[in-house]
């Protein structure tokens, strides 16, 4: 037994892989971030919203493969891109559904996901696309490395929590925005474009969205069909933090991504999954608003 | 008089009407096909899209020849959207609705088990050009159910038979001294062929010492990395789709995995244009297991008119593919099993069983009889008698090839007789996984 804890457990393999759920973590983290916000202040959640960081990719792949634009001010555009995406869906989708039934609600934006998914397919075909720039590693020890694309995607993803957190609690337009999120009729009653603040939202959403595309093009092929490998977990991350609460989405998806990568590491990599929605399952039944979600 | 020019009128007429008509007849002679491949979804940039770009192509050569024995193919294309659910709503469509004759195609096994269950079981006749897991056809007993195409089962011996045989002269080392590693997608398809792995493995007293199946969905493969390194294997064997392959060969070079050879097995490693897009250089030196890519076979191996063909089937791919850096092998893997039906099992069915009913071209695949040469792949099509295998409906003497990737180029590496490089192994120092 002893054999087996010290060959597993002390083992530079065992560090190695904590340290790569930390940056998977990282990943998924910055992928909830916008998907929180926007449910947070929106009250909608967006299924599609993986499929909004597969036209970041598009964007950034478009940007610097074919255009030859250099990789800082593709990304910028990415991120506006999408950004735009975010408001322009605000507009025709979302804000026609809001208040409605929750179900409603789902249908419109699952509706949207297939819409982004086809309309990709057609326009840029079914081929992997790669932007071909690798970022390296850093190496720790003779066995220990640290990829360099998933440290800067934890970085970004923990300054955007940071910046988000400081964007709405000392910004006027953050406190609006939380004032909206905390009670919608009311600030409607006091005079306050409730539709405005909701577009600024998405387009925040959608720019975190690009942000993560940004981020997601070092590591992964795009193609019109990539939502499908972190639409779900990211979707389940949220909820697991508690719908709408960035710091719990943030902290549910290291422990996510560690619960996957030690059961991966002890097991079948299948296993590790297993063990993470086993978890989120459990945390549904015991606190069915998420771990760390806010007193209503 | 009134008399005779009355029935001069009607001869003329009934001839008018019988010229009229047997051209009609003509036209409705005709075999509906219901051709299913992935045109959306993860598995058409796998290769799907490729495979359906090949059998489409053969299709549309027999038509402009003016069909087969008289008959014009109509074929009807569908999308399983790389969902073995949607794939079975189709073809049931296809049988029930579009009431096609047959079907032809299928990329996925995934797809393929279930399909072939219920093909056969509404007892119409299936001819699949590419899914290759064993799980499709072992143990089975399906009738109607035929399968040109080399097994996965075949893919998986090969790779080993080929380090079995190399260790010593490449390696300088004994061959049940080879550390190897299986890695696979965790369908039909990656575990049909990880099975074959084991087994010849075994067989030759060869050592495995990770053996790991994973989602081909997966967005993290890390943990598999790590594991890989831990256990120090010396050849890893791989089978997957994509991106997941690329995934591992990224999450592989970042976390500094090392390794003297990785042998794949077909589905993403045959997409050639796509690996090296995403991945450059590092591509060189690895190997892939596959029936062999028809443009670099020996014309003169094959039997007189095939080698005609094989140019015309890369020249439609230039056509509807014009940024082809390097043919892929799918196009013609695709193209030469559906040649097979069409050149041979149904002008068979036609001419001696008398028509393209589900039985007739039961018996006229179950005579075929192609031997080595007669196809565009150069392997030969036999079908074991009902019964007499595990495996009805299985090509019993197809055969693959290792193939490595030197520079874009693709080179046979195994077996010797149809060698066009000598096995570069290990791995060169240019490599990044060079261990």
């Amino acid at each position: 037994m002893m054999e087996i804890i010290n060959e597993y457990v002390f083992s530079v393999f065992f560090v190695e892989t904590l340290l790569n759920g930390l940056l998977y973590g990282g990943v998924l983290a910055l992928l909830s971030l916008g998907l929180n916000l926007i449910f947070g202040v929106i009250d909608v959640v967006w299924i599609c919203y993986a499929e909004l960081v597969m036209l970041g990719m598009y964007t950034i792949y478009f940007m610097h493969v074919r255009y030859g634009i250099p990789l800082i001010p593709s990304s910028v555009i990415c991120v506006l891109m999408v950004a735009l995406l975010g408001y322009v869906l605000h507009r025709i989708i979302i804000a026609h559904v809001l208040g409605k039934a929750p179900i409603n609600q789902l249908l419109a934006t699952g509706g949207v996901l297939f819409f982004l998914q086809s309309i990709a397919t057609l326009m840029f075909g079914v081929e992997f696309l790669s932007l071909g720039v690798s970022l390296g590693s850093f190496q720790l020890t003779e066995d220990i490395y640290l990829s360099k694309s998933q440290f800067v995607a934890f970085i970004v993803a923990a300054a955007a929590v940071a910046g988000m957190y400081f964007f709405l609690s000392r910004s006027y337009m953050g406190a609006a925005i939380r004032a909206i999120s905390q009670d919608r009729e009311i600030m409607i009653l006091m005079g306050v474009d409730a539709n405005r603040l909701y577009g600024i939202t998405s387009a925040i959403g959608g720019g975190l969205a690009g942000l993560a595309a940004c981020l997601l093009a070092l590591q992964f092929d795009v193609h019109p069909f990539v939502g499908i490998s972190f639409g779900p977990i990211v979707f389940m991350v949220c909820v697991m933090g508690g719908l709408g609460n960035l710091v719990g989405g943030f902290i549910a998806a290291f422990v996510f991504a560690e619960l996957i990568a030690i059961g991966g590491y002890f097991a079948d990599l299948e296993w590790g999954t297993v063990l993470a929605f086993c978890v989120f399952v459990i945390t549904m039944f015991i606190r069915p608003e998420g771990l760390f979600a806010r007193k209503s | 008089m009134a008399v005779s020019r009355l029935l001069k009128g009607l001869a003329i007429g009934a001839a008018a009407i019988g010229l009229m008509a047997s051209p009609a007849s003509a036209q409705d002679k005709t075999i509906k096909i219901g051709v299913i491949y992935d045109y959306s979804g993860p598995l058409a940039g796998g290769g799907s899209e490729l495979q359906a770009l090949g059998a489409k192509t053969i299709i549309d050569y027999y038509n402009e020849q003016g069909g087969v024995e008289g008959y014009k193919i109509e074929a009807i294309y569908a999308d399983a959207q790389s969902k073995p659910d949607i794939a079975i709503n189709e073809a049931v469509r296809l049988i029930e609705q579009e009431k096609v004759d047959m079907l032809l195609g299928f990329y996925s096994s995934a797809q393929c088990v279930p399909v072939s269950a219920k093909v056969d079981s509404l007892k119409k006749f299936m001819w699949i050009t590419t899914c290759i897991s064993p799980a499709v056809l072992k143990d089975r007993g399906l009738k109607y159910v035929f399968r040109p195409q080399v097994h996965g089962g075949m893919f998986g011996e090969l790779s080993v038979e080929f380090l079995h045989a190399n260790a010593k002269e490449k390696f300088g080392v004994d061959p049940a001294d080879l550390r190897i590693a299986i890695i696979h997608e965790d369908g039909p398809y990656g575990s049909g062929v990880a099975s074959g792995n084991e087994g010849k493995a075994e067989a030759l007293g060869m050592k495995v010492v990770l053996n790991e199946g994973y989602a081909a969905t997966a967005s993290d493969l890390s943990a598999l990395v790590t594991k890989l390194k831990r256990a120090r294997p010396d050849v890893i064997l791989h089978t997957g789709y994509n991106p997941d392959i690329t995934l591992f060969f990224r999450q592989a070079k970042e976390r500094g995995l090392k390794f003297k050879a990785l042998i794949g097995h077909g589905a993403g490693y045959g997409v050639v244009d796509q690996l090296y897009d995403a991945l450059g250089d590092d591509v060189d030196y690895i190997f892939n297991v596959d029936p062999v890519s028809i443009w670099l076979l020996d014309p003169k191996t094959l039997k007189p008119g095939l080698a005609a063909m094989t140019d015309m089937v890369g020249q439609k791919y230039l056509v509807a593919k014009p940024d082809t850096k390097t043919k892929s092998a799918h196009v013609g893997m695709a193209a030469s099993n559906a040649n097979v039906f069409f050149a041979d099992v149904l002008p068979r069915a036609i001419k001696k069983y008398g028509g393209i009913d589900s039985e007739a071209l039961r018996k006229a695949a179950l005579e075929t009889d192609i031997p080595v040469g007669g196809t565009l792949l150069g392997y030969g099509v036999k079908f074991p008698a009902p019964g007499t295998t595990n495996m009805d409906g299985q090509n019993a003497i197809a055969s693959p090839v290792v193939m490595q990737y030197v520079q874009r180029e693709v080179k046979i590496a195994w077996p010797k007789a149809l060698q066009t490089i000598d096995p570069v192994m290990p791995l060169p120092k240019s490599s990044p996984y060079t261990k």
